[in-house]
């Protein structure tokens, strides 16, 4: 996730490089939140293995500077997630 | 100081379909055209409570928000970061974001909450969405001095903004209406 120049210039297409692991969890996640999540289907999390690869493929390439700098924020952020620790999937 | 605006919005599409539509807005490839202040969004964190049917996430957005030239000057960077935490609970069918700044935090919050549910008067087939935006030039920045102008230039931003976004969700909804149709044929 760079924030260089070059990533606005070009605003059709992500430079990302985990763009290609990305698309295909959100292809996966579209399908599942569609389909079944508001469906009633919640029961089982899905489309795991695209997100892990997705994730490691962003712990990789996201600036480690900029990382820490969301998961902080994300951390001061957890009131909203508080009381549903219970049940990690 | 702070500053709030608020906004209603009545989607004539049923809430599944809506708030389908809101996970796709920034992804689909052609809408990035028409929210080209989007450059990035990234999905940092996601869990499931299976047993109450509750979806928490957190994406990581990355903005371009230039701004007004004198506060270009000020802050020296066009890029903003922010933090959206999402909770849909499907069983009583709401949807609750909620994006903040996490960069140039010591200038400026910006907090834009928006709640997706069924409407009251058609539950099963609208959907209404209420949009809250607050602004507060942090007091002691260099950005106090000017704060009305930069919060009233901030604040017309987001009404354009969040009018493109209202557009990109009624098509990624008409398509969606569209795809549902083709399957049940």
């Amino acid at each position: 996730m760079g924030l260089s120049k070059r990533d606005k210039k070009s605003s059709s297409t992500s430079t990302s490089p985990c763009a290609h692991f990305r698309s295909a969890y959100h292809n996966c996640f579209n399908r599942w939140y569609s389909e079944k999540f508001v469906k009633g289907q919640w029961d089982k999390e899905e489309c795991l293995s695209e997100w892990q690869k997705y994730r490691a493929c962003l712990s990789e390439h996201l600036d480690d500077k900029q990382l820490s700098r969301f998961l902080e924020a994300e951390a001061a952020f957890g009131s909203i997630f508080q009381g549903d620790s219970e049940n990690p999937v | 100081m702070v500053k709030a605006y608020t906004q209603e919005h009545v989607y004539k599409h049923p809430w599944e379909r809506v708030t389908s539509a809101s996970w796709r807005k920034f992804a689909d490839p052609e809408n990035k055209r028409t929210l080209s202040h989007i450059l990035e969004v990234d999905t940092l964190n996601r869990k499931l409570d299976t047993r109450s049917g509750k979806l928490y996430t957190t994406r990581a957005l990355t903005i371009h928000a230039p701004g007004p030239w004198f506060v270009r000057k000020i802050i020296g960077q066009d890029i903003c970061h922010c933090i959206e935490s999402t909770v849909v609970d499907a069983q009583s069918k709401s949807m609750q974001l909620t994006t903040r700044n996490v960069s140039l935090q010591k200038f400026i919050e910006v907090e834009e909450k928006i709640r997706y549910d069924p409407h009251p008067d058609n539950p099963t087939a609208w959907t209404v969405c209420r949009q809250q935006t607050s602004i507060r030039i942090k007091p002691l920045s260099a950005l106090a001095s000017m704060a009305e102008k930069v919060e009233q230039k901030c604040a017309e931003k987001f009404m354009q903004n969040s009018v493109k976004g209202r557009e990109v969700m009624e098509r990624i909804c008409k398509y969606l209406e569209a795809e549902s149709r083709g399957i049940a044929l």
